[in-house]
């Protein structure tokens, strides 16, 4: 009897055992809290995620452009309805687009993966002898920047929004808008503590970032992650966002000196700019400081995507094979924008014949077949790996949001409107430098020198000027929208527009969704 | 197909050697569902003369399986044909031969096309219907000879940015059933009969039983074959929609266009282009006469100590339009040994290979894909450009098939009244798809892909049973039993685009190792080869015990005990423990019926009980997660950021929290059975309620925390209602003129009982669906709609604010929706919960007539109480936003030429209005969806008396046509009010139902 108690229980042990053991299925499809935050991989997984989530926050249902260039734009929509009430600045229209724009979960989604990696990275700390102390400040400066820009460019679409700092994991609790001064104020604060922290280039023996970067070559992280001059760049847009353009020009300043000099950067010319392989290409074996901040669709990644690139909008017949194109820049606008002579980027001579295209012919511009009905905007036309034949609708456009050529003419917008006139005439000029080159013919002038420089009587009052030459240089990077705005809060001569500042008719409405999830949240006073 | 030969091999083998006995015992091993059936149900009732014929699988055993009234309606038709009436149809799935068949059971066919998905609902859906995930959480488990058989897992879902088909072959695995096999059908609703299956069963379970060796040398042969041929169609050019479009642009434009930027469609807009504007003739390329064949021969034989059954066939089914069918070959081999008086041994595979011939719709092309072209020129209904069209996937392929394969070995130990029973069985299936599209299907990009995909289960089961007779008034019958379960699914998926040539249509490598370019590519650019791999796998451990108790033969009761632990679950919460309560009551054994001549039968029994749901996604037991996925509308592969993988929460999938515990489901019935009339009239009535607890559900929130949704427990979805099967010998067999009428019914009331978190309401399935506590999950969500507005001034004007919709104000040639809540504004509040996506009563209706050896049947199916939303007509109607959208969604097929539906229901508002007027979420497109079909007609003659004079060996010899869908009754005005899938949005891409004429003949040597 002994013995069969005894083997019995011998016998459930087993069976117990092997039962937990059955039971026990690690999923491998999902990475649970036992087997994460405990390596140096785990970190760079997660610093990558950051990164990863800002892009597609930006990319999704290309709302970066239709932020910024498709409402009140230059763009007008030929077919697609939903994008033509985001033209008129009708947001509140019943369209899926409409409505997913008007979704901030994803910029949210940036945040809480940075709170959860500043709360939990100092677990990889340590765990992992190979996480050093410098990798670790330098990635909680990426994180902590990426942070402060999607408070920023959430600010700058609906206003007022939750200020969140910590991820809350597992008792999310509903949070009302906070002011967006002082989110703005957040964001120009942590991106300055951030940028101080940051290396001017990774994997290049930089003091705050020695050795190699999580075992990276300089050209392989070139241009896609951010920088000390990144940084600074951005909170240019931070500050001038809030119309403190003193703090415009300390930032501006640091970036126009030190882009050579710790930086590796040059401005861009315009072919370069136009080239499928030119700034808005990245490859992980050239370096691409050129790309100041901006996320990159790394075509030998296979990251190149149907949608989520201005490319999917604007382009169209004759360059790649869809008959119509989403957004296109009407004629009319095309030869009041461009009506300056000289211009690289456009240019057209009295008998109408156009000597830039972006297409054919060895000068390069902005636009191709300006003759057909629908002009097409090929400034950035990255198609498969920069080498498409346009059958296929493949892109892989960098997402770039400041470059050198922005910093200056920001730099340029300030001065002005702090009545500087010749510095901000000044830089204006280091732009035009590099864009108004060119002779009747459209071929590119032999000295450097030898350029269309600024004068009231070709280009008008000098604020405008400034403004006008964003509007061209920035066209399709997603800037124009905030370019007016700023324009308008400073010119308070346009009473329609300043209507709609008044009544908080520049933000977006708050997606329905979102109201009806969090009972804290109000609807912004011009969409109600 | 190698099993299939190793299997033939194996069947020759054995009859070729074996001498065939002729004894009268053999050896079997008996099916676990027989032990653990449930309560006596001793007399099944059954019509016609065999009213003695027992269940082959019975034999063996001492408590035979209670057979639930469907079972029985089932299994016992007139003449002990049953099953056998049912693999007289030209079916293929498990579905279509259960449709209209077992009282509530429903079954959805969302097309015709022959090997698609197809879905069944016992007693209603237990979850909201959004996806095909939800409609995998639904589906009955399906029990093949005591094997469970493994379904599609729908996680590969995950990587489609249009889940419109499943990635892979995408073949219906439940077409592996050969009903020329089967010996029995039971459909299993409640607990008192489902339990014994355990969580994976909480939706019913359906047993196939399998027919047996015998000790007579038998030899089958059936056959039958026949054509399909399409319903006719009207068609429609370009000149039709160019004025049904002209009547939009004459009322609310005095330009012909709607603002400068308006582009009218090229295809439409130049009258002399005879590919649109000449004859609509492509449907004589598209629907074809197709045929349907199937071939079947089994041979049993051997004696009591070893027997052995070996069958092979070939189905074939094809499908209407567009070429499509469905070829199955399956063989099936069964061995029973008996080496030792207690011992006995029996081991069973059956295997299918399937091909499929899919549609070549142009929507399911660019979703597999994953690529829109530029979509402004439709496929052209003129025959030559539609001939020229067609052309071109001839050269490319695009080949389908599948592998399905059930085994089994048993083992039977019988010491007197205890008996052991251990079985190890094995489910597997797996999937091949291989596509190649040349570049002219693609605007000059052509694409390559290839699927390989399996599921497995493997089970053992092993299950104890001991009777105890205290004496002849009291008698026990204890059970124990235990069961490992190992599923796992994985698939390796690769698809690359613009190959170098059309004429190298497979990825081929590189195969030189000493060169530097050893495996790459040769046609095809490595940045446009993507690669996919992904598996889950998951685990379950049961442990139950039974006591059956009858007293007097005339009270039964019977109580289980389970314990079920999964590794879905999470460790904190593995285990879940439930109990089944089971009693019945047979009346007629009572004294004061015993002598009643009227009532030959009455029986009485009900359970009440509780079970666990078995959670299927393997992320949930994970707790708080990391995933890779990064991706965004338009581009959910997307591998990492700067070439490195990420891992970040699951953002878009939800946030998974800690202690997320099983859900169950409580359930308790209440039925009677009974035979009435001198056993002319036969009546089954069961009451049920069956409530869905405690299950997951995404709950959109903590969107400032970044997730869409929040996963929580906590929802609860009741059905209730009832099962009805009444039969009639309105005249007797033994007449010269016999006519069976049997009409089955499901009534099922279907609420929402619970949210988590208390919540009242939740808008789920991207705004498209409202859940409301009290109301029915299958309703839409719906705006109300009472006409037009014929000029601004009609608008409503509240306190100088005109009406808006979502915050636009209202004008002439907007619809005038009803504003529920008064506040002159019309937004998601003033929709309403109407209609239902599945039926609230349904059923079939049988007739049998026969007359000498004539027999006719008529079987009759039928839907009450159900709607669909004409998402067919509302695109339609949505002409002017859907030209402009280059998505999937604005994929016109060949069928955008056929003419449906009824264009003058419907008003003539202003397309371009951005209220969208032509939304589909309004009662406008709601129709009535309540149908009666012929399903089939068949005529039969019985040729045996004939065929022994000349051949004296012959048992049977019965000849038989028929027709299926013969016609349909319905108001419905689109196609065919079957045609939608469990959502009810008739998208207009089911295809038809066609008329299908066979004959055939069944032979018993």
């Amino acid at each position: 009897m002994k013995k069969i108690i005894l083997l019995s229980l011998i016998f459930f042990t087993l069976i117990a055992d092997s039962c937990k053991k059955t039971l026990d299925v690690n999923s491998p499809r999902v990475v649970n809290e036992t087997n994460y935050w405990n390596t140096l991989e785990d970190a760079r997984a997660a610093l990558m995620g950051v990164y990863g989530l800002t892009r597609a926050a930006l990319a999704d249902n290309n709302g970066h452009w239709l932020y910024g260039d498709v409402r009140m734009g230059n763009f007008e929509s030929p077919i697609r309805q939903d994008l033509k009430a985001i033209i008129r600045n009708d947001l509140n229209a019943s369209y899926p687009v409409v409505n997913q724009l008007s979704n901030w979960r994803r910029f949210y989604a940036i945040v809480n993966s940075a709170n959860i990696f500043l709360e939990r990275i100092a677990e990889v700390k340590a765990k992992d002898l190979r996480y050093t102390s410098n990798n670790m400040t330098v990635d909680v400066a990426q994180v902590r920047f990426l942070r402060a820009f999607a408070y920023f460019y959430m600010a700058r679409i609906w206003g007022d929004v939750p200020l969140i700092l910590t991820s809350r994991d597992g008792t999310f609790e509903n949070r009302a808008r906070s002011d967006q001064n002082a989110v703005l104020a957040y964001a120009q604060s942590e991106m300055e503590a951030a940028a101080a922290a940051l290396p001017y280039l990774y994997s290049n023996q930089d003091l705050q970032q020695p050795g190699l970067y999580y075992g990276q070559s300089r050209a392989f992280w070139s241009g896609s992650l951010v920088t000390k001059l990144g940084a600074y760049a951005m909170l240019c847009h931070v500050a001038a966002w809030q119309g403190k353009y003193i703090d415009v020009i300390r930032y501006s300043k640091f970036v126009l000196t030190n882009y050579n000099v710790f930086g590796n950067l040059s401005y861009t010319s315009t072919p370069a700019l136009c080239s499928s392989t030119g700034l808005f290409y990245a490859n992980p074996n050239s370096v691409h400081d050129n790309q100041l901040f901006g996320f990159s669709f790394t075509w030998n990644n296979q990251d190149a995507s149907f949608s989520g690139n201005i490319e999917s909008l604007v382009l169209a017949s004759p360059v790649v094979n869809k008959n119509i194109p989403d957004i296109y820049v009407p004629k009319d606008s095309i030869l009041s924008i461009f009506k300056e002579p000289n211009d690289s980027r456009f240019n057209i001579d009295t008998t109408g014949t156009v000597h830039a295209d972006a297409i054919s012919g060895n000068k390069v511009g902005y636009f191709t077949n300006f003759l057909g009905k629908y002009p097409i905007f090929a400034k950035i036309n990255v198609q498969l790996g920069g080498n498409g034949d346009g059958t296929f609708r493949l892109f892989s456009s960098t997402i770039l949001l400041t470059r050198l050529e922005d910093v200056t003419l920001l730099q340029a917008e300030a001065y002005a409107v702090l009545g500087e006139t010749a510095l901000a005439t000044t830089d204006l000029n280091t732009v035009r430098q590099i864009r108004y080159n060119v002779d009747q013919q459209g071929l590119t002038n032999q000295n450097a020198t030898d350029y269309n420089a600024y004068s009231l009587a070709g280009s008008g009052p000098l604020l405008e000027a400034i403004f006008r030459e964003r509007q061209k240089e920035l066209m399709g990077e997603g800037q124009h929208w905030y370019d007016k705005v700023r324009y308008e809060k400073i010119k308070q001569s346009n009473p329609q527009f300043l209507q709609l500042i008044n009544s908080g008719g520049i933000f977006w409405p708050i997606s329905r969704d979102l109201l009806a999830q969090n009972p804290l949240l109000t609807q912004n006073s011009y969409w109600k | 197909m190698r099993i299939i030969a190793i299997i033939t091999f194996l069947g020759v083998l054995c009859t070729t050697t074996y001498s065939f006995g002729n004894a009268a015992m053999y050896a079997r091993v008996s099916n676990p569902t027989s032990i653990k059936g449930g309560l006596k149900h001793k007399k099944s009732v059954r019509v016609g003369q065999d009213t003695t014929r027992k269940a082959a699988d019975t034999a063996a055993v001492g408590i035979p399986p209670r057979k639930s009234p469907i079972a029985t309606r089932l299994v016992s038709k007139t003449d002990s044909l049953g099953v056998e009436k049912l693999s007289r149809a030209p079916w293929v799935s498990l579905q279509q031969y259960l449709k209209g068949e077992a009282a509530g059971v429903y079954v959805n066919e969302p097309t015709s096309e022959p090997g698609t998905i197809q879905n069944m609902f016992i007693h209603g859906t237990s979850q909201p219907l959004l996806s095909a995930r939800e409609a995998y959480q639904t589906q009955p488990l399906v029990v093949l000879d005591g094997v469970p058989l493994v379904a599609e897992h729908p996680y590969a879902f995950d990587i489609q940015q249009y889940k419109y088909n499943r990635i892979g072959p995408d073949i219906n695995t439940l077409t592996n059933i050969n009903m020329a096999n089967i010996e029995s059908v039971e459909v299993l609703k409640g607990l008192n009969a489902t339990a014994i299956y355990g969580p994976k069963g909480a939706n019913g379970v359906i047993v196939l039983t399998s027919k047996g060796a015998g000790t007579i040398r038998r030899i089958t042969f059936d056959s039958y074959a026949g054509v399909v041929s399409p319903n006719a169609v009207t068609t429609i050019n370009g000149r039709f929609e160019n004025d049904f479009r002209k009547q939009f642009y004459n009322k609310y434009t005095s330009t012909g266009s709607f603002s400068n930027n308006d582009t009218y469609p090229l295809f439409l807009s130049d009258s002399l282009n005879n590919a649109f504007y000449g004859p609509s003739n492509w449907t004589n390329l598209y629907y074809n006469t197709s045929t349907v064949y199937s071939v079947n021969a089994s041979i049993s034989g051997g004696d009591e100590r070893a027997n052995f059954s070996f069958q092979i066939g070939d189905t074939k089914m094809g499908g209407v339009a567009d070429n499509t069918n469905l070829n199955r070959y399956n063989a099936r081999f069964l061995l029973n040994m008996k080496p030792l008086n207690w011992f006995t041994f029996s081991a069973m595979v059956t295997a299918n290979y399937e091909l499929r011939d899919r549609n070549k719709n142009v929507r399911d092309r660019l979703a597999q894909v994953n690529y829109i072209p530029d979509l402004s020129t439709p496929i052209a209904p003129e025959e030559s450009k539609y001939r020229s069209y067609l052309a071109q996937f001839d050269k490319g392929f695009d080949k389908n098939k599948e592998n399905l394969v059930t085994g089994y070995i048993k083992a039977l130990i019988e010491l007197g009244k205890f008996r052991f029973v251990s079985t190890f069985g094995v489910d597997y299936n797996e999937g091949y798809r291989d596509i190649f599209y040349p570049r002219t299907l693609l605007q000059n990009t052509n694409y390559a892909s290839d699927y390989f995909g399996y599921n497995q289960r493997i089970t053992i089961d092993n299950v104890a049973t001991y009777d105890y007779d205290l004496n002849a008034n009291n008698k026990f019958h204890f059970t124990l039993g235990n069961q490992f379960q190992y599923d796992f699914y994985r698939y390796s998926y690769d698809y690359a685009y613009k190959g170098s040539t059309d004429f190298i249509k497979i990825n081929l490598l590189n195969s030189d190792p000493n060169k530097s370019n050893y495996l790459t590519s040769q046609v095809f650019q490595s940045q446009l080869i993507y690669k996919f791999l992904d598996k889950t796998k998951n685990n379950q451990i049961s442990f139950f015990g039974k006591a059956d108790y009858s007293l007097k033969e005339k009270y039964n009761f019977s109580l289980l005990l389970r314990a079920d632990g999964s590794s879905n679950q999470q460790p904190t919460d593995r285990w879940f423990y439930s109990p089944v309560l089971s009693a019945g009551w047979d009346i007629k054994k009572e004294d004061f019926l015993k002598d009643s001549k009227s009532i030959s039968a009455l029986n009485l029994h009900g359970s009440v009980g509780r079970m666990g749901r078995y959670e299927n996604f393997d992320n949930y037991g994970q707790g708080p997660q990391y995933t890779a996925f990064i991706g965004f509308t338009g581009n959910l592969i997307t591998p990492g950021y700067n070439g490195i993988a990420t891992l970040s929460r699951p953002y878009s999938a939800g946030y998974v929290p800690y202690n997320l515990k099983w859900a169950y489901t409580d359930q308790a019935n209440l039925g009677i059975d009974g035979e009435f009339l001198n056993k002319r009239l036969f009546l089954s009535l069961e009451g049920y309620y069956k409530h869905d607890k405690n299950m997951l559900l995404g709950v959109p929130s903590a969107a400032e925390y970044g997730y869409t949704s929040v996963i929580r427990n906590g929802m609860a979805i009741r059905n209730t209602g009832i099962d009805a099967t009444i039969t009639g010998v309105i005249l007797p067999s033994d007449s010269k003129v016999s006519w069976t009428s049997s009409l089955n019914m499901n009534f099922n009331h279907n609420t929402l009982t619970a949210l988590p978190g208390g919540l009242n309401q939740l808008v789920v399935g991207n705004g498209s669906k409202l859940l409301k506590v009290g109301e029915s999950v299958d309703s839409y969500w719906l705006l109300t709609n009472q006409g037009i507005y014929n000029s601004d001034a009609e608008v409503p004007t509240v306190a100088g604010k005109k009406m808006t919709y979502n915050g636009i104000i209202m004008k002439t040639g907007d619809p005038r929706w009803l504003d529920v809540n008064g506040d002159n504004q019309i937004t998601d509040a003033d929709r309403t919960l109407k209609g239902h996506a599945l039926p609230t009563v349904s059923g079939g209706w049988s007739n049998d007539f026969s007359y000498k050896k004539w027999t006719l049947g008529l079987n009759f199916y039928y839907n009450i109480g159900r709607q669909l939303l004409n998402q067919d007509m509302a695109n339609r109607f949505d002409f002017y936003n859907r030209e402009g959208l280059n998505d999937i969604s604005s994929v016109k097929e060949v069928t955008f030429w056929e003419k449906r539906g009824d264009y003058s229901k419907y008003p003539i508002y202003n397309p371009s209005s951005a209220v969208a007027p032509y939304q589909v979420n309004q009662d406008l497109f709601l129709e009535n969806a309540s149908f009666v079909k012929l399903r089939t007609l068949s005529l039969g003659y019985d040729l045996t008396s004939q065929m022994k004079k000349k051949h004296p060996n012959i048992r049977k010899f019965y000849i038989y046509g028929s027709v299926s869908n013969v016609f349909t009754l319905t108001k419905y005005t689109g196609q065919d009010p079957e045609l939608a899938d469990y959502t009810g949005y008739d998208t207009g891409y089911g295809m038809q139902f066609p008329k299908t004429y066979i004959i055939g003949v069944k032979a018993d040597f």
